[in-house]
C-alpha cells in the first residue's frame, strides 16, 4: 500500500535583519553555525532523519547561496527516487507580476500546484532559523491520533518570557482553544515553536480562501490559525521537550554557539541515532601547534589553532595565530585571529582577518560585538592616526 | 586530449604493516585523523582528472568496497567510473597472488577502457603527484615506460626491499635491483608506471608467459634490454608505508606537513561522516597534535594523531603516539610511542610504552 506522504515546507524567506551583516551577503537560514553546520541543517536533517523524501525550501531573499546549498539534497541524503530538496522562489505572475512572498501562508499558496503535484496527504511547514532535533514523524503519528486538522509543536517556556512568544491556551486534553500572540498577560506558558502540521486537504481550502481576502496578512499565525479556530477545526497542541533556540539576533547566535561547550548542554549533536548532515568541504583535520592552549573549545576540521582558546567556538577553516587569545568568542569560517590578538565576547565573521595585536570586544559588554571586515579595518585606520 | 586510466595497485609483497594488516588491507587503513592511506592515491588521480580508474585489492576487501562506495572523490558520478577489482581464481599459494595474476583476472576491463595509456600506481607510497605532469615528461622523452622514483639518502633505514632504479645516459633505467638498505644514497622506485594501454595489456601476457610468481615490476626490470624506460623524478615529500613503523612515522612526519602539502587546488577526498566538531572539555592539554572530529578530550595530547571520535578522559596522557577513530583513552592511562586500533578500550593496564623505531600495538577492538 502507498504510504500516506508527509511534505516538508520549509520557510527560508526571512531577511534576518537582526544579524545585520552576518546577513547582508546570504539568508539566514544558510548563516554557519555550530562549527560545522549551516542553521537550515537542523531542519532538512530532522526531514531526512524523520523518514520525509520531499522537502521545499521557500526561499526568496539573498537565495543564491543558499539555493546552491539546498540544491545539494545528498548531503542530508534526500537524493531517492520521488523524493529531494526543492528550491521553491516566489512566482512571477502573469496577472500580478513579479511576485513576492507576501506572509508565511501566501508561501505555501503560491505553491499549491507543487503539494498538489507531490500528493501531499500532510504537510509539515517549519521555519529554516530554529536549531533543534525533532523527530517530526512522531508528531505526525500524534496528529493522526488525535484526528486533528492541525498540530502545532509547542513548547514550555518560563512564565514571564511568555509574553516573548505566540502562546497556545488548551484545554486539559492539549486541544488548542485560543491562540494569542506575543500576549501582555499570558493565560498559558506554551509557545508555538512555528513547526505545523496539516491535513493538506483542508489547509488547500483555507488557503484558498484566504487568497482572495484583501484583508488578510496572509500569515499563519494571524491569519489561518485563527480562522481555523474560529470555524471550531481540531488544533492539537504537541508539547516537544528538548533544545530549541530561535537564532534571530547577534547575541542569541552566540548563545546558541556558547550552549554546545556548556555543561549543561542538552543539544546533543553527536548522537549516532540522528546526526545533523551538513556539506563536507575536504578540509584537512585540525592543526593544533605546539603553542597552543586550549580550554573548553569547540573546535572543527580545517582549523589551525597555536593559541589561547577559552570557551570558544572555531568554525571550519578558522585560524588562531601564537599568542592569540581567543575567550567566550565564536570564530566562524575562515576567518583568521592574528599573532597576539585579543578577542573576548565577540562574534567574528566568515574570512575576516583580525591583525596582529587587535584587541576586540570586552569582558564585560552588555551584546557580543560582531567583527565584520569594515570593522577591523576601522579600527586599524584608526590606530594609524593616533 | 591523452586520457589515462588509473590503476591504483595492490600492495607488493614487501609491505606488511604488523598487526594492521590483519584486519584490512594496509591501504584501507585510518590514516592522519580522516583518511585512508589510499585516498591520497585516488585523489591524485582525481586531482589529475583521471576519471576512469581501477582499484586491486588481494583479501578483506570490506573496508576498502565500505569506504570507495561512501567517498565522493570528485569525479561525475555518471561518467565517471570506480571499479573495485580482485582476482577472481583462487590461489593455491599466496605466492601466485600477484599483481599481474590478478590484472590478467580482470583483463577485459582493461581491454574495454577508451584511454590511451594507463597510470599504475600502489597506494602505500604516499605522496603528492599531479600526473599530467608526469605524462607530458612521458610523452617528450618518447619511451615505451615512465617509472616514477625519487632520490634518498635513507635507504638504509627506510625503503625495504623497493626497487633501487640504475641509470644510464638521458635517465634511461639500465637496471633494477632490491634495496636491502646497504646503501645511504639510492634512487628509489616509487612503483609508478605510465605507459599505453596496449603495452601494459603485452606486459602482463609477457609475464604470465614467463613465470607465474612474476610482479610487474619484475617484467618491467625483465624488459629494460626491449624497451626504453625513463625515470621521473619526485622532488616532493615521499612516505613509504610498509611497515608498522613506517606507518606511525608516516603519521607523525605528515602532521607537520599536510597543511602545506594538501590546498584548495588538491584536496584529499575522503568518506565524509558528518561528524560534529571536537570537543575539548575543562582541563584539555593539547600541543603539536593532529585531531580528528568527534572527539572528546580532557586529558593531555602532545604531537599525536588521534583520529575520529576518539574519547581522552581526565588525567589521560598520549605521547607520540597514533590513536585510531572510535578508541576509547580512560583516566589516567599513559601512552608513549603506539599505535593503538579501532575500537580499542584501554582503561585497566596504566601504561604503554614503545619506542619511536618500535611502537606498540594494540589490536582492533582490543580491550586492556
Amino acid at each position: 500500500m502507498k504510504q500516506k506522504k508527509m511534505v516538508a515546507m520549509i520557510l527560508a524567506g526571512g531577511r534576518g535583519t537582526r544579524l545585520y551583516d552576518l546577513t547582508k551577503k546570504v539568508a539566514k537560514p544558510a548563516v554557519h553555525f555550530g562549527g560545522k553546520y549551516r542553521i537550515i541543517d537542523f531542519p532538512l536533517s530532522n526531514c531526512a532523519n524523520s523518514n520525509i523524501s520531499t522537502v521545499g525550501v521557500l526561499v526568496q531573499y539573498e537565495s543564491v547561496l543558499l539555493n546552491s546549498y539546498i540544491a545539494r539534497d545528498h548531503i542530508w541524503g534526500l537524493d531517492v527516487e520521488g523524493g529531494g530538496v526543492y528550491c521553491l522562489p516566489p512566482r512571477e505572475k502573469d496577472v500580478t507580476g513579479l511576485g513576492l512572498y507576501q506572509g508565511t501562508a501566501d508561501a505555501i499558496t503560491q505553491n499549491l500546484d507543487f503539494l498538489d503535484q507531490e500528493d501531499a496527504e500532510y504537510v509539515l511547514v517549519l521555519s529554516g532559523d530554529h536549531i533543534y532535533k525533532m523527530n517530526y514523524e512522531k508528531m505526525l503519528q500524534h496528529h493522526i491520533e488525535t484526528n486533528a486538522d492541525a498540530t502545532i509543536a509547542v513548547l514550555q517556556v518560563p512564565m514571564k518570557e511568555a509574553s516573548r512568544f505566540g502562546i497556545m491556551n488548551t484545554d486539559e486534553n492539549d486541544k488548542i482553544i485560543e491562540f494569542e500572540e506575543k500576549p501582555k498577560e499570558p493565560k498559558s506558558d506554551l509557545a508555538s515553536m512555528g513547526i505545523y502540521i496539516f491535513t493538506y486537504k483542508t489547509l488547500r481550502k483555507y488557503l484558498k480562501d484566504d487568497e482572495k481576502d484583501p484583508n488578510s496578512n496572509h500569515d499563519f499565525g494571524k491569519d489561518i490559525i485563527p480562522t481555523y479556530l474560529k470555524d471550531g477545526l481540531n488544533l492539537q497542541a504537541y508539547r516537544f521537550k528538548g533544545y530549541w533556540k530561535d537564532v534571530g539576533t547577534i547575541d542569541s547566535l552566540w548563545e546558541a554557539n556558547m550552549d554546545l561547550i556548556s555543561d549543561n548542554n542538552t543539544l546533543d549533536l553527536s548522537d549516532p541515532s540522528w546526526k545533523i548532515y551538513t556539506g563536507d568541504n575536504n578540509a584537512i583535520p585540525q592543526i593544533i601547534g605546539p603553542n597552543a592552549k586550549i580550554n573548553t573549545a569547540y573546535i572543527t576540521q580545517g582549523c589551525v589553532v597555536d593559541g589561547e582558546i577559552t570557551k570558544s567556538v572555531l568554525f571550519t577553516g578558522s585560524k588562531v595565530e601564537e599568542g592569540a587569545k581567543v575567550t567566550d568568542t565564536v570564530v566562524m569560517n575562515g576567518a583568521r585571529i592574528g599573532e597576539g590578538a585579543v578577542l573576548n565576547r565577540c562574534v567574528v565573521m566568515d574570512d575576516v582577518r583580525v591583525p596582529a595585536r587587535m584587541k576586540l570586544g570586552s569582558k564585560t559588554s552588555k551584546n557580543i560585538l560582531l567583527v565584520t571586515k569594515a570593522l577591523v579595518s576601522k579600527k586599524a585606520e584608526g590606530k594609524d592616526h593616533e | 586530449m591523452n586520457k589515462m586510466l588509473g590503476i591504483v595497485n595492490l600492495e607488493p609483497a614487501n609491505v606488511h604493516v604488523e598487526g594492521v594488516d590483519d584486519y584490512r588491507p594496509a591501504s584501507a587503513t585510518s590514516f592522519l585523523g580522516r583518511y585512508r592511506i589510499l585516498d591520497f592515491m585516488i585523489s591524485n588521480m582525481t586531482n589529475s582528472h583521471i576519471d576512469d580508474i581501477e582499484i586491486y585489492i588481494k583479501n578483506r576487501p570490506r573496508s576498502t568496497i565500505e569506504h570507495i562506495l561512501g567517498t565522493n572523490y570528485n569525479v561525475n558520478s555518471k561518467k565517471g567510473k570506480f571499479s573495485i577489482l580482485y582476482g577472481e581464481n583462487p590461489v593455491s599459494n599466496e605466492l601466485y597472488n600477484t599483481d599481474i595474476a590478478n590484472f590478467k583476472a580482470n583483463i577485459e576491463y582493461i581491454e574495454q577502457s577508451s584511454a590511451n595509456y594507463v597510470v599504475i600506481a600502489p597506494s602505500h607510497f604516499v605522496y603528492i603527484q599531479d600526473f599530467n605532469e608526469m605524462l607530458e615528461y612521458h610523452e617528450k622523452m618518447g619511451g615505451d615506460i615512465t617509472i616514477m622514483y625519487q632520490s634518498v639518502n635513507n635507504a638504509k633505514d627506510a625503503f625495504a626491499m623497493c626497487d633501487i632504479l640504475e641509470f644510464g645516459e638521458d635517465k634511461r633505467v639500465t637496471g633494477m635491483s632490491k634495496n636491502i638498505g646497504k646503501y645511504k644514497n639510492r634512487d628509489i622506485s616509487l612503483e609508478c608506471y605510465i605507459m599505453s594501454r596496449n603495452l601494459f595489456i603485452e606486459l602482463i601476457q609477457k609475464a604470465q608467459m614467463t613465470s607465474s610468481l612474476f610482479w610487474l615490476s619484475d617484467v618491467v626490470a625483465d624488459s629494460l634490454n626491449d624497451l626504453k624506460v625513463y625515470g621521473y623524478q619526485h622532488k616532493g615529500y615521499v612516505s613509504c608505508i610498509n611497515s608498522l613503523r613506517a606507518y606511525y612515522k608516516a603519521n607523525l612526519e605528515l602532521m607537520d606537513r599536510l597543511d602545506d602539502l594538501v590546498s584548495d587546488n588538491w584536496p584529499i577526498y575522503t568518506k565524509t561522516n558528518d561528524t560534529q566538531p571536537t570537543l575539548y572539555k575543562q582541563g584539555a592539554n593539547v600541543t603539536g597534535s593532529l585531531i580528528g572530529n568527534g572527539c572528546e578530550i580532557e586529558g593531555t595530547v602532545i604531537n599525536s594523531v588521534i583520529g575520529r571520535n576518539v574519547v581522552i578522559k581526565a588525567g589521560a596522557v598520549i605521547e607520540n603516539a597514533v590513536i585510531m577513530p572510535s578508541t576509547l583513552i580512560n583516566k589516567n592511562v599513559k601512552i608513549k610511542n603506539a599505535v593503538i586500533d579501532r575500537y580499542a578500550i584501554i582503561t585497566h593496564i596504566k601504561e604503554l610504552k614503545g619506542t619511536e623505531d618500535e611502537p606498540i600495538y594494540v589490536k582492533r577492538r582490543d580491550r586492556i
